[in-house]
């Protein structure tokens, strides 16, 4: 029997019990559904974990921090310079698979311009800086090598310092203008645009359209610290602020203050931090006092409770499948005691007990894909609703994938649950089956 | 003796059923042969089991004990996918109670054991039509069972004993749900039929009718009792 005739008298049969088949096909629609959306959300948590990571650096971003030295170094401790350039030219020469090396002198000091001023961080920055802290130009330009050779009174500001000092003015006009910084003025020669969260970008959005759901309080804001940079070339930094407090350093020898680094290729990150790691031996003398910060175990927790979220979702989303396999299976029994004399007229004229196993599997396999194919649709529906409750969530993300994965589950547990029924109506007498009124 | 192949052979041929400990013996040791061409009627009383014949001449079921061959297989061992072989390919059947299946129309319902035996589905339509032609119901294609009279159901039927060009056809009491103009006109279908060279095997309880084919078999408690030309 060939499986297009055993789909159209699969489809009839459907047809002719079309609430029954409804009903049977209700547990499938309703895991469908749920699987479909879970994995949509789950994507989508995903997606704007990803989208945060790559804002905040992605895994490329090393930094060089502190380390409590080891007691058998004790002795030496003296011996490192500590953290200096010289780190960075280190770096810089001896690992070619760190692109980009940002070494940080950091000053308090009093940013002034516009009739206003506040204390704030500045920073005295090499151009990779903008590449390792992944900033953006909302207008103007970047510090350049010849900013670092010159000592450049120039400055790069962030949004929120724009809006600070010029609370009336657009930031990309603000380019141009001067500020003071402990009284010493700088000519300000690019703005950031304003960093945020997709998150909080599209609760703003969502707040202008709809007033039922605002942000109450404020909460932590991860690029607070970026939307407040107050950058300045290094040199320009150590010569006019730093200098003078420690009087026996030289610019390579002051102590920084962050040296972060970008790792060229992921795919070697191991040895290029092995590299640097042998650049800073020789740079500290041998003595253990620095350590690599990598955001490794952070990404791998984000991952960790994705894969969390997702195992339980996609749990219950299986428990529902199989419930509605479960009825699928109910039905289809209830469906073949009711066709006994059909199946024994079939019997009659020829079909074999496989005939009859094809026919019954091909039917409640059908009903699993059209609820599967229902539940799609009622996932669409669900999502629809979910992004109405919660418009600032990462947006629900249903992939083709995740689809293709639920309907073919759906059509698995019509298959399993189609297997009992049909054997039993495979294995009927023709001759009982042929008097049963 | 005759030349003619035998379509149907049995040689002491047993069923038993056995319910709980009752043993019930059904078929008593039947020898029968059935050649080509042949328009043969098994009568009996209820119970007599000519209704366990059938079975066993359908192949539908296989003996206890004895040997049977139908069309030249020999299937007193048979398994259920041979006998369903057999029974697609050498055999047509006409009920009493029609047995069509409603949910489909008269082609549909006629293609049946063409779906069975693989045919293409053209080729399964075009044979189809034609079986219904020949019965008489090429207007009535697309009907569904029940728009159709009792004689338009066992034509159906009929054609769809016919579809696959068997070398038996069997009739169960096939005028035992008609009324007799109707009956007359189904009988004589079969006559033509077996005009036409096909081997027909009838089983009924009313001699009237077991008096149109050519040898009568008669059966009681489960062995051929008599046997005669009407």
């Amino acid at each position: 029997m060939n499986l297009a005739v055993a789909f159209q008298t699969g489809l009839l049969e459907i047809g002719a019990h079309k609430f029954r088949s409804f009903l049977s096909m209700l547990g499938i629609v309703l895991g469908v559904s749920s699987l479909v959306s879970t994995l949509a959300l789950t994507t989508g948590i995903e997606r704007g974990t990803r989208a945060f990571m790559q804002q905040v650096g992605g895994l490329e971003f090393v930094s060089v921090v502190d380390k409590e030295i080891s007691s058998r170094m004790y002795d030496f401790a003296n011996l490192s310079p500590g953290r200096t350039l010289r780190d960075a030219y280190a770096i810089r020469l001896a690992s070619p698979l760190i692109s980009h090396v940002s070494p940080e002198l950091g000053f308090g000091a009093v940013v002034a311009g516009g009739g206003h001023s506040d204390r704030k961080q500045v920073l005295g920055v090499f151009p990779d800086h903008f590449t390792v802290a992944r900033h953006e130009l909302l207008a103007g330009r970047f510090l350049c090598d010849l900013d670092i050779e010159r000592a450049a009174r120039c400055v790069v500001i962030g949004n929120t310092i724009c809006q600070i000092l010029w609370p009336n003015d657009k930031p990309p006009d603000i380019v141009g203008r001067t500020i003071q910084i402990n009284d010493r003025p700088f000519a300000v020669v690019g703005v950031f645009p304003k960093y945020e969260r997709e998150s909080d970008k599209r609760s703003k959005v969502a707040s202008g359209k709809k007033t039922f759901y605002r942000r109450a309080k404020k909460v932590y804001d991860p690029f607070g610290g970026k939307n407040e940079s107050v950058l300045i070339p290094f040199s320009t930094m150590f010569y006019e602020f730093r200098s003078g407090a420690f009087p026996l350093d030289s610019m390579d020898s002051v102590r920084i203050g962050r040296l972060t680094l970008r790792v060229g290729d992921l795919s070697k990150f191991r040895p290029a931090l092995d590299s640097v790691r042998a650049a800073l031996n020789v740079t500290h003398r041998g003595v253990d006092d620095y350590d690599l910060d990598t955001r490794e175990e952070w990404f791998d927790r984000m991952e960790a409770s994705i894969r969390a979220t997702r195992l339980s979702g996609g749990l219950i989303a299986t428990i529902s499948l199989v419930v509605g396999g479960i009825g699928i299976m109910n039905i289809m029994l209830a469906s073949i005691s009711e066709r006994v004399r059909e199946i024994g007229i079939r019997l009659a004229i020829g079909a074999r007990g496989s005939d009859i196993f094809i026919q019954i599997i091909v039917e409640s396999v059908t009903i699993a894909f059209i609820g599967g194919l229902l539940g799609i649709v009622a996932a669409f529906g669900l999502i629809k609703v979910l992004e109405l409750i919660a418009p600032s969530e990462n947006s629900p993300v249903m992939t083709l994938g995740a689809v293709g994965f639920s309907v073919l589950f759906a059509i698995l547990a019509g298959f399993i649950s189609g297997i009992y029924p049909a054997l039993r109506a495979s294995r009927l007498n023709p001759i009982a089956a042929l008097r049963y009124e | 003796m005759s030349t003619a192949v035998p379509l149907v052979h049995l040689e002491d041929v047993r069923k038993i059923y056995r319910v709980g400990d009752q043993e019930i013996r059904a078929l008593n040791g039947i020898n029968l042969r059935i050649d080509a061409g042949e328009f043969v009627s098994i009568i009996g009383p209820s119970g007599s089991g000519k209704s366990t014949l059938m079975h066993l001449l359908g192949c539908l079921d296989t003996p206890t004990t004895g040997r049977m061959e139908i069309c030249g297989n020999d299937l007193s061992r048979a398994s259920q996918n041979t006998l369903a072989a057999v029974r697609n390919r050498e055999i047509g059947f006409v009920f009493q109670s029609f047995n069509l299946l409603g949910k489909l129309n008269v082609v549909k319902n006629i293609e049946l054991p063409l779906v069975y035996a693989g045919v293409p589905a053209a080729e399964r339509r075009r044979r189809a039509e034609k079986a219904a032609c020949d019965v008489g119901l090429g207007d009535r294609l697309s009907n569904r069972p029940v728009q159709l009279s009792g004689g338009q159901c066992q034509r159906v039927a009929i054609a769809r004993a016919l579809v696959n060009n068997p070398q038996i056809v069997f009739g169960d009491e096939p005028t035992g749900n008609l009324d007799s103009a109707m009956g007359v006109l189904i009988l004589e279908m079969f006559k033509d039929l077996n005009a036409a060279g096909k081997t027909i095997v009838l089983v009924t309880h009313d001699p009237d009718i077991a008096a149109v084919s050519k040898r009568v078999i008669e059966i009681r408690d489960g062995i051929i009792q008599r046997e005669y030309a009407p």
